[in-house]
This record gives structure tokens, sequence and C-alpha cells, in this order.
């Protein structure tokens, strides 16, 4: 096996009665990288999530954590990994900080300073009855508890849901904190600038399917860049280029996408027209995420 | 003063169009349950020797202490009327006085709490014109229950129920109501979440429920300070006294100045007394499965302890006047006669497996709230930590097992030591011999942790359906005296295998062949909830 490879799944399917949730879920997540899973509603997020932790078993392909089976062997694994799920619910008469206590001494190796500092920096009140608190609330619980505890794996399965943007900036200092300590991180997440900033490298997955893995730079070479283009001569020769797409013409200024491995075919068309002006804005991951999302 | 309560006529009708329904269902709920058993009352009364033996089985201290007492001094006396108010009315009364609480909460702090309350006010209406509007509505809605009762009753035209006394019992009722919306007003003032208003209002029902327990049973005159006996002790068919209702209706205009002053006082959303403050960090008892589970279960096991233990006080009570009791009916004396045994013993050995058939109740819900917090999403996150799926189980076995002990020592701890002290020198039992009794259905439990266990680890969905079997035995159990059914019929119920202790032998055999099966079962269960997929939000 090979070390660096923390997290393994390869060909993993679950099936739900006759319902097949997961079809082909296939990726790595490797040391000291913080690996963004990005998906729609319904794609299968929660789903992988749960059979890596051994909640649910799979109906086939491998799955593997540290080198071992996430289902036979997850005890070993539990000890190594947090956890924080997307919707924290708690025993609404324990308090916060009682609950965050019990988390630490059930998951073993806690760190009380770094429990009191991370009470701190998300403003928990840990005296408040867990019944008292809202949706964000909940969530720093559960942050705080999984962030406490030295682990080599962190999974968050949208973790900052219900948080306010400055808590969740909180969260995303906090994982920059722990990919400087070495520490690896599967981040499931439906804010896409959380996992711009975040994450090594984007897997996407849909309807059970993972259908782009690579870092944001692949991918973005993968799709297409949209371009703004004057030339002194007549545009409309771009047109019919192979790679050009979406293709408006106005006067001699022409907008169209292009893909990106066509890029450099149009730049030396182009200068044969002469240039005026040109313009390149590479796809966000938001836009990326659209074209796979609305297939 | 006119400001503060503007408009309370428009949110007035705005809650009779949002609430009709409810207050159909509310009146006419609270209405028959009230005054709908009179004719079932006059099928029983039809001879007079039944009230006599009725009068005899509830004028002693165990029942005075559950449902009140009655003016009345000689079981000549004790009319179709009598008995109803004194076995009715404490019982109606509360039922009223709670309901009005919880919906007056819901309509004032509840909406506070919920920031409807906010929106309201931002609009020209008075600042108190909610509190207004609710209490109006819930003194009309008691209202409606007096006269739909006092009507009810008086159309039975049965013999002892006059108009006076109708009316009387209706009132008695709708004071109740008012009385509690009152005090619910005043607590959801003075605690800070809807949550603590409720709970203190309860709190102090149930409080006034125990001291009035106490004084009924010791000097009934002390009983005329408290307000919740302000209800029954207007002795509706027999002294027709309206006197207490009049203290209730004064104590109730004093409650609901004060509620209104203690409003004006105060900001929205804050209240007089700050919402406690919890630990900062754990308890060391709380840091393990078992110390969490036993926090989680820890109300219900409590609550339903201390329901085995009152029950079986009161079925206790009754060995005093056994021979009384089991000459009442027909039926009873069917139900409790075995030939050559002591009534005591034939009288134990019935009640026993009654009590436990209630015991079993405590195990499976504590087997069944494992799936409760893993549907709900409450374990997700321990799943990820050490905590083995073996330890969730069997932590919650053990619990289960533990709970039903503990019922078993409650119901013969209350049955045996009650009996034994109100026969004194008669009583032919020992409380060991009440011991042994309930141990011997320890089988049975266990046989119901098992399915429930099975239920657990191979299809949770149907947790729920072991209290279906549960009712079913013991309905069977219960009437197999009665009835003539066919044995195989009987032993369909676990509980029909074993032998009832002290009337028949020890049979050692069942006892450790029971167990054994339950803990197959439980085995079994434990291979499906260690291999199956947690289910989780759904």
């Amino acid at each position: 096996m090979d070390m660096t490879e923390i997290v393994k799944l390869q060909g993993v399917q679950k099936n739900f009665g006759k319902f097949q949730a997961l079809k082909d879920v296939t990726f790595t997540v490797d040391e000291e990288q913080v690996v963004g899973f990005i998906g729609p509603n319904g794609a299968g997020k929660s789903t992988t999530i749960r059979i890596l932790l051994g909640i649910l078993q799979r109906s086939g392909g491998e799955a593997k954590i540290f080198g071992k089976d996430v289902w036979k062997e997850s005890l070993a694994i539990h000890k190594r990994i947090s956890y924080v799920p997307g919707e924290v619910v708690l025993w609404k008469n324990l308090t916060g900080g009682g609950i965050i206590d019990l988390f630490l001494k059930l998951h073993g190796g806690r760190d009380k300073k770094k429990r009191d500092y991370l009470i701190e920096r998300f403003e928990l009140d840990p005296k408040k009855k867990a019944k008292t608190y809202s949706k964000g609330n909940r969530q720093k619980v559960g942050l705080i508890a999984a962030l406490s505890v030295n682990s080599d794996l962190y999974i968050f399965d949208e973790p900052t849901s219900g948080l306010d943007p400055l808590m969740e900036y909180v969260f995303q200092d906090e994982v920059a904190n722990l990919k400087k300590e070495g520490k690896s991180v599967l981040l499931s997440s439906h804010i896409l600038s959380e996992v711009e900033r975040l994450a090594d490298k984007v897997v996407i997955i849909r309807q059970g399917e993972i259908v782009e893995t690579g870092t944001l730079d692949e991918l973005r070479h993968l799709t297409r860049t949209t371009v703004t283009l004057a030339t002194e001569e007549d545009v409309n020769k771009i047109a019919s280029l192979k790679g050009v797409h979406d293709f408006i013409q106005e006067g001699n200024e022409a907008r169209f996408s292009v893909d990106n491995k066509y890029i450099n075919t149009i730049l030396q068309e182009a200068t044969k027209l002469g240039v005026k002006q040109f313009e390149a804005v590479p796809p966000t991951l938001e836009d990326l995420f659209m074209r796979y999302y609305e297939e | 003063m006119k400001e503060i309560f503007m408009r309370w006529d428009t949110l007035l009708f705005q809650y009779f169009k949002r609430d009709w329904k409810k207050i159909l269902i509310w009146v006419l709920g609270i209405g028959i349950f009230s005054a709908g058993y009179v004719p079932a009352f006059i099928e029983i009364t039809k001879d007079n020797k039944a009230l006599i033996g009725m009068y005899q089985t509830l004028q002693n201290p165990a029942m005075t202490s559950i449902i009140g007492p009655t003016p009345i001094d000689t079981a000549t006396d004790y009319t179709l009327g009598a008995m109803y108010s004194h076995t009715m009315l404490l019982f109606c009364g509360l039922f009223s006085m709670i309901m009005s609480a919880l919906h007056i909460v819901g309509h004032t702090r509840k909406e506070e709490d919920l920031g409807i309350l906010e929106l309201v006010r931002s609009f020209h209406i008075g600042r108190q014109a909610n509190s207004l509007a609710a209490l109006k509505e819930i003194s009309i809605i008691n209202i409606l229950i007096t006269i739909f009762i006092g009507g009810l009753m008086y159309s039975f035209n049965a013999e002892t129920i006059s108009l006076e006394g109708a009316f009387l019992f209706g009132a008695s009722i709708g004071m109740a109501g008012i009385l509690g919306g009152a005090l619910a007003l005043v607590m959801s003032q003075i605690m800070s979440s809807s949550s603590s208003a409720t709970g203190s209002t309860l709190g102090i029902i149930g409080l006034l429920y125990i001291i009035r327990a106490a004084t009924d049973v010791s000097n009934i005159k002390l009983s005329m300070i408290n307000p919740l006996s302000w209800t029954y002790l207007t002795y509706p068919f027999t002294e027709d006294n309206w006197l207490p209702l009049l203290f209730a209706f004064i104590l109730s205009i004093v409650l609901v100045v004060l509620a209104f002053a203690l409003e004006g006082n105060r900001d929205m959303g804050a209240g007089y007394l700050p919402e406690r403050e919890g630990r900062a960090h754990a308890k060391q008892s709380l840091l393990s499965i078992p110390g969490l589970f036993i926090r989680i279960n820890r109300g219900v096991i409590i609550a339903w302890l201390v329901g085995y233990l009152v029950l079986s006080v009161t079925y206790g009570s009754i060995y005093g006047d056994m021979e009384t009791f089991l000459n009442s009916s027909e039926i009873v004396q069917q139900m409790f006669n075995f030939a050559g045994f002591s009534i005591e013993e034939s009288f134990t050995s019935t009640i026993m497996m009654v009590m436990m058939g209630l015991v079993c109740i405590l195990p499976i819900i504590i087997v069944n709230k494992l799936y409760n917090v893993e549907s709900r999403l409450y374990i997700s996150q321990l799943h990820a930590t050490k905590v083995t799926r073996g330890q969730f189980y069997w932590v919650n076995i053990g619990l289960a097992v533990l709970s039903g002990l503990l019922g078993i020592f409650a119901v013969a701890i209350g049955l045996g030591g009650t009996a034994i002290s109100v026969m004194s020198d008669s009583s032919r039992m020992e409380i060991l011999d009440f011991f042994a009794a309930g141990l011997n259905f320890l089988p049975a439990i266990l046989f119901f942790i098992g399915l429930a266990a099975l239920a657990l680890g191979w299809l949770p969905g149907l947790g729920k359906t072991v209290y279906v079997y549960l009712t079913y035995s013991f309905v069977l159990n219960y009437f197999s005296g009665i009835l003539d059914l066919p044995n195989w019929f009987i032993k369909t119920a676990i509980k029909s295998w074993i032998p009832r202790m002290p009337m028949e032998n020890f049979d050692g055999t069942i006892f450790f062949t029971i167990t054994a099966i339950s803990i197959g079962m439980i085995v079994m269960g434990y291979i499906g909830y260690k291999n199956r997929d947690m289910v989780e939000g759904s």
C-alpha cells in the first residue's frame, strides 16, 4: 500500500433496496491533503462519508482509511479521525460544555487547552443548555469537539451550515492550521469559496458517481475560458475555429467561450487579425460546478 | 390605561379564527370525558349493594389521596351523584386546569419566544393586548365547558343528578381551567422561556396535588386553603357548596392583576427569574456510555418507578378491605377467587401479574430509545469515536434489565409493604413472598427485552410493535380468568406460561427455559445490530 494514501475509495457502491445511491465512487485523500468534496443535494456525499465512518456498509468496491478496511477495522480507524456531521443534534438537557467533554472523553486524546481555546474562538457559551442553542451554536459544539482532539484525518460533512460568516472564517482558519500541521482533511461543502480557499484537490460527485477529480487548476483546464476579443479585421473568422462555443459578435468585437486546450490556436489566429483587445476570464469553481450540475 | 390593551378584540377574533377546531375538540373532549360516564355509572349502580361496596373500597387513605374525599359518612347515603363527583371531579378539574395552562403559555410566552409577538406588536396594537385576548379566550372556552358539562349531565336524567349539582360540577371544572390559565399567565411573566413557564406551572399544580393528598387524608379542613382543592370541595350532588368557586374566582383576579403588572414592567423576551446556568464542564459521571445513557433515560426511569410504586401502594391498601372489595361484584369475584387459597394469596397472584405487565413497559422504552437516538442523529458524531456498536447495545440492554429489576422491587415493596401494614396481624404473607412472586416474572420481562432487542437489531422500525404484543398478552391474561378460553390460545401470551405465585409453585424449568430463549433473542439482536446500516434521519 502506498503510505501517502490516507483515504482510498475504489469503485464503491451502495444500494438502499432497489435504489442505487452510489454507483461508482473512486477517489483518494493523500497525506497532508485537503480534499473538497462537492456535489448537489442527494448526489451521495453523506452516504460516501457514512460508509467511510462505518455507519453504513458498502454494497461493493473497496474503501480504506490508513490502509484499513472501513467496515471491519472501524475502531482502529476511529481512534485517529475526527468527524463533524452537517446536522449536529444535541441532548436538550445537557450543556454545550458538558457535551463537548463527553465527546472528547469518548474519543480519547483530549486536549483541554485546545478545547478552551476553541470555545473562546468560536464564542460559544458552554454553560447554556443545548435546548437554547441555535442551529449555528449546535454546529459549533460539534466543531469544537472534533477540532479539540488530535487526529490524523478530519472528516467534515457540510460543517458550517448555520454559522455566520465570521464563524465560517474561524472554521476556515482552523482548517488552514490543520493543513499546516500536516493533517489530512475531507471537506464536503456547499460553500464553494470555502473549498476554493482550502482545497488542494476537488472531487465532484453527481448521482452517485464521481464525475471529476483534480486540483483546481487541472479542473479549470478541463473547462472553458470566457474570452472577449476585439480585432482590426473581421472577427467572424474566429467563430468557425475548433473549440469555440457560444460565439456572439457585435461589430468587430466578440464574446465566446473556448475549450482550454484550444486556446493557443485561437490566440495565433487572433494575432493574424490584429488584436485590439483581449480578455480571458478563467472559470470559477462555481462555473465548474454549474457545468456538472446542469447536464 | 386603555392604550396598552388597544385592539385586543381584533386579536381575540383572530384567535377564535385560528383555534376554533382545537376549541371544538377541547370543549367536546373535556365535556364528554367529565359528564359522559353518567350512563355507565347508572349501569354499575343498579342495585344499592354495589354502591355500598364501592363506598367501602374507596374509603381508605390511599384512594382518598389519589381521587379525593367525599363528604358522605355512611354508606347508605352514598348516591350515584355522590360517587360520580367523588371519583371524577378532581381528575377532570386537574385535566381542565392543565389544558388551559398549556393554552395560555402557548399563546403568550411561546409566541414571544417564537418572535410572532414582536411582529404583532409592530402593528397598531396595545402592548398587553395579546395577554388580555388570550385570557378572554380561555375564559370563554371555560364558560362553554361549564355550560356543556352541566347540560349534558342533566340530560341523562339520573335520579340524584340535580340541575344545580350538574352546573356546579361543570362550573368547578370551568373554574379550574380559568385558575390554571391565570397561574400560567403569571409564570409566563416570571420565567424567561416558554418551556420553563410550562414546567413551573405544571410543577406548582403537581405540588398542590401532593399537598392536598396529604391534607385530604390527615385534616380535610387544611385542604380548604389549597387552590386545587377548591374544585372538588364544592361537593356537587351532596353539599352543593358554591363558596370555594368564589375563592377561586377572587384568586384568579388577583393572579391576573399581578400578571399584568409584571408584564407591564418587563422587556419583551425577558423574565424575572433568569435561566439557570448549567455547568461549563461535564460531571465525571456523564463521561462514559453507561453514564450518558443513564443520564438521558433518568427522567423516564424515575417517573415510571414512581408510577409503579404509587399504583402498587394503591392496590396494597385494598388488602385491608379485601372481603368487601371481592364481594362488591360478581366479575371481581370471578377474577380473584380460586378455590383452596386465601383471598390474600389469590389476589396477590393476580395483581402481581397485572403489575408485571406494566413493569415490562419501561425496559421496552429503554431498548427502543437506542433506535430513537440513532435515527434522530443524536449519536452520529459518537459513531466516529472509539465507542463500539457493542457498547451502545449492551449498555442499553443492561440498563433495560436493571430497570426491569427495579420495577419488580418497586412493586414488591409497594404492594407487600402496604398490604402487610394494613392487614397487621392477619397477614399470612411476608415481604419476601411478594419479592418471590415478582421475581418469578423476570423471564417474562427478559422475553419482552429480547423481542425489542430483535427488532432493534433486524427491523428497527418495528420496535413499537412490541407494545402491541404486550397489550395483547396483558388483555389475554387479565380476562383469561373470566372467559373460558382454549388453553393454546391463552398460551400465546408469554406470561401464561409462568406459574402464578404464591398460589402456584415456582417452576424452575419454565423459569430457565424462558430466560434462555430471551438471552438467545438478545444475542441474535446483537448480531443484527452489529452488522446493519445505521438509520440516520429517516
